[in-house]
């Protein structure tokens, strides 16, 4: 089978910080990719990268065949991306803002309205469909951000933190939507800090740390003969093994017995 | 209105569609982003405009820009030669409208904020260049249609109703000109720096280029004789012919062909035709291309690895030291503090406000050369002259300015901040905040005048000086007291009345600054100087006090009255 999405000595850099040092990376049809990294590791540069966002790199990226420098329209229309930070039109309604995100991708109105109406109800959010969405919570928000990055039927899915702010139940509705996104062969590129998650979710799992992959496999292959959750491994492979003593550190800078 | 002049910018489709834009995705960006302003929130405790903006704001919007129109038509009847006439009033119209291009509209064109939204999705960069160049001229539409009315008024009562029907067509092929040859300087400027600069290069550039036009608007040198200007005529200046706002001139011709003097001038008409047309094609087809790139790169700050050896005590620092010596209050330093480093590492702030400082230069030597003297008579007799109180009282202009964009802030929602912490004076976030802008901004600036006026005048001025300090900082906190009481950073700025305010606080600054300097000079003797300078101070005292203690209802007020 042929990747996907083909990442091959990508590097990146602003000024005299290196954010990506020489990765590479092939993803394959229908896989669910868990990536994940401590703040600052490069996550974000490269799903900026992947989503046409930022354009100055070095290296090549492959998208279904196509070099993303020459076909980045083309590739633009095979991504579906929710992003962090619930960045949305928030002044908009909802019907308002998939309205537009629909039309960016050339849809017809109906099969707008018919997916939209289908996708928030499922979210529970078909009663605000009408109002404004800078009065939404940010579970509602992100609820909306997740339609929109669907709404187009991508085959290939980049979710950037897609469970913050979601309440337990939608937690689990999204979970169920990736294993049926998967099952229908969509690609998933799963960035998020929340472990457990990914470590279900995932079918193969990137660790990344200062810009370059540290680790690439299945959680099993992760693990190796031990019996540590996905959690501990991280810690284990960012070295951040004292963290007890940052924690014990920073309670003392505001600790009464100080003052 | 925007449906309309939505509706309007959207005719030429064939030709948006040549360029290079996909026309759907084009009208649906652009009545999104027009939606959007329209239901902009003013500020941090606003979130919503529940109410639709006042029928009567936009009305007196449109009422104050017509006025300022008016001053646009006196060399249309001010010249005897008709091409004359024209090329001045375009001339004037080229000038003004580049310069609220520059300074109110440009952000728009370089707005990294929505590039996950709209940059992830299949929208080419043509497109989006042309949704923000179309999203700035409904914007400068609804300034210059006003404004060019009372022209077009005059126009068509000095040449009859061909005047009238032809009066459009030059004013569009202006209007063209100013945005394709600026919004084309801002995409070769975005290519040629290093994008992490590109914001810094584009704030100086800014303040260059608008002191520039400021400068050669007020100080070129004008002929107010009336009976020159009727002998004048274009035959006189022939290299006007190589100036764009000629050509525009030129357009007259196809209506009265024998109104041109000058040889060549009908052919010239074909530039203002052309000349729009390619510097379109220039911008679009060679410069536009790559715009999403460049644009996303301007977020990307150059970072430099942190060195652990840098990092000092903030006590260390001139500000914190002042905030420590200035203020009493623990909410005052905060004021001072967040207001004085703020103000020194916000692109928007530096963008308006230090243009304001050279303008007062400007201004002033504009003034001292409106009686057509030689530069060199008029230095001489400078001593001999009371126009060093002009001067004086024209740094109002800086402070007013200053503290009119300290309240305006992209992220004005990090304002949460105050609501949030237990703050049970505003008053005194909002009085460290004036501190730093006067010890910041106003006293370097102010003491910078007083040095060159104490060197021309002598030290026999040195009341007028205080006096004259005093009653500006006065003036401003009054100015503030009455009707601005806003936390610093905590106002969303408003692109839908940009132009119009600039319009309007220069016209309303000037009148009162105006009244209080004209007071001032009637005051001969010295002891009357001293004594308005003690009651100055009181008054100050008074009004500052009061300032000083607003408290969360009269915010809450000030608010509400936006």
């Amino acid at each position: 089978m042929q990747p996907i999405i083909t990442i091959n000595s990508l590097s990146k850099s602003y000024g005299d910080k290196q954010v990506l040092n020489n990765i590479h990376l092939e993803v394959y049809p229908g896989q669910v990719i868990g990536y994940i990294g401590p703040n600052g590791a490069g996550k974000s540069t490269t799903v900026k990268i992947l989503t046409g966002v930022i354009q100055d790199y070095t290296g090549t990226v492959t998208v279904g065949g196509m070099d993303l420098r020459d076909n980045v329209l083309e590739i633009k229309k095979m991504i579906g991306y929710v992003p962090e930070l619930a960045e949305l039109y928030d002044l908009l309604t909802p019907r308002e803002y998939l309205s537009f995100i629909g039309k960016l991708y050339h849809m017809q109105d109906n099969l707008i309205e018919e997916r939209m109406t289908k996708m928030l109800d499922s979210f529970g959010l078909l009663p605000n469909i009408d109002q404004r969405m800078d009065s939404f919570s940010k579970g509602m928000r992100q609820k909306v951000l997740i339609t929109s990055g669907l709404i187009h039927n991508p085959s290939i899915v980049i979710l950037d933190e897609p469970l913050s702010g979601l309440d337990a139940n939608a937690v689990i509705l999204v979970k169920e939507l990736l294993q049926r996104l998967k099952q229908e062969g969509k690609t998933i590129f799963y960035c998020s800090h929340m472990m457990d998650v990914v470590e279900k979710v995932s079918d193969h799992i990137i660790l990344i740390d200062k810009g370059t992959i540290i680790a690439n496999g299945t959680f099993s292959e992760l693990r190796g003969s031990g019996t540590e959750s996905l959690e501990q491994i991280f810690s284990k492979l960012t070295a951040a093994d004292n963290l007890g003593e940052k924690a014990d550190s920073f309670a003392s800078a505001i600790s009464n017995k100080n003052s | 209105m925007n449906k309309f002049l939505l509706f309007l910018v959207m005719l030429p489709k064939a030709l948006w569609r040549s360029l290079g834009a996909d026309i759907e995705q084009l009208k649906w960006i652009l009545s999104v982003k027009l939606k959007m302003d329209d239901r902009k929130p003013l500020g941090f405790s606003r979130p919503q405009a529940q109410k639709k903006p006042s029928k009567y704001t936009s009305a007196l919007t449109v009422v104050v820009t017509f006025f300022t129109g008016i001053v646009y038509i006196f060399p249309l009847f001010g010249f005897k030669d008709t091409m004359l006439a024209l090329f001045a009033f375009y001339s004037m119209m080229l000038v003004l409208l580049s310069f609220m291009l520059i300074m109110d509209f440009s952000s728009v064109l370089v707005d990294t904020r929505d590039k996950l939204i709209i940059f992830t999705k299949p929208v080419n960069d043509k497109t989006i260049f042309l949704s923000r160049m179309l999203h700035i001229l409904i914007y400068f539409m609804r300034i210059v249609l006003p404004m060019s009315l009372p022209a077009w008024i005059v126009w068509g009562i000095l040449k009859g109703w061909k005047g009238v029907i032809w009066f459009p067509i030059p004013l569009i092929l202006l209007v063209f000109i100013c945005l394709f040859v600026v919004l084309g300087c801002y995409l070769l400027l975005l290519r040629l720096a290093k994008p992490e600069k590109f914001k810094d290069i584009i704030g100086y550039f800014q303040i260059a280029f608008s002191i520039i036009i400021f400068a050669s608007y007020y100080l070129l040198p004008r002929a107010t004789d009336n009976e020159m200007l009727q002998q004048m005529t274009a035959t006189q200046y022939p290299w006007i012919r190589y100036v764009p706002s000629y050509w525009l001139a030129a357009c007259w011709t196809w209506v009265e062909p024998s109104a041109a003097k000058l040889a060549g001038t009908q052919w010239l008409s074909i530039a203002a035709v052309l000349f729009p047309l390619a510097a379109m094609w220039v911008t679009i087809k060679m410069l536009a291309p790559s715009f999403i790139k460049r644009i996303s790169a301007i977020d990307g700050v150059e970072v430099h690895v942190p060195n652990m050896k840098k990092v000092k005590k903030g006590g260390s620092k001139v500000y914190y030291w002042l905030a420590n010596v200035l203020n009493t209050t623990n909410a005052s330093k905060a004021g001072f503090m967040l207001t004085w480093l703020q103000t020194a590492r916000s692109r928007t702030f530096k963008m308006r406000v230090y243009p304001s400082f050279a303008y007062i230069f400007v201004y002033f030597f504009y003034i001292l050369l409106s009686d057509n003297r030689p530069f060199a008579e008029v230095w001489e007799s400078l001593p001999q002259s009371g126009t060093y109180l002009l001067l004086l009282y024209l740094s109002s202009f800086a402070i007013m300015n200053a503290i009119n964009f300290v309240t305006i802030s992209e992220q004005y929602k990090a304002a949460w901040v105050y609501y949030s912490s237990p703050v049970a004076t505003p008053g005194h976030i909002l009085g460290g905040a004036f501190k730093a802008m006067w010890v910041k901004y106003y006293l370097p600036f102010f003491t910078a005048i007083a040095v060159f006026v104490i060197y021309i005048w002598g030290f026999s001025v040195v009341l007028d000086i205080l006096l004259a300090m005093v009653n500006v900082t006065m003036f401003a906190l009054c100015i503030l007291r009455v009707g601005y009481r806003h936390l610093p950073f905590s106002l969303a700025e408003q692109i839908k009345t940009s132009g119009a305010k600039t319009i309007f606080r220069v016209i309303f600054v000037f009148a009162l600054i105006g009244g209080l300097g004209i007071a001032h000079h009637l005051i001969h003797f010295w002891w009357l100087k001293l004594l308005f300078l003690v009651l100055s101070s009181i008054f100050l005292w008074l009004v500052w006090d009061s300032y000083h203690n607003t408290n969360w209802k009269s915010i809450r007020m000030a608010e509400d009255a936006l």
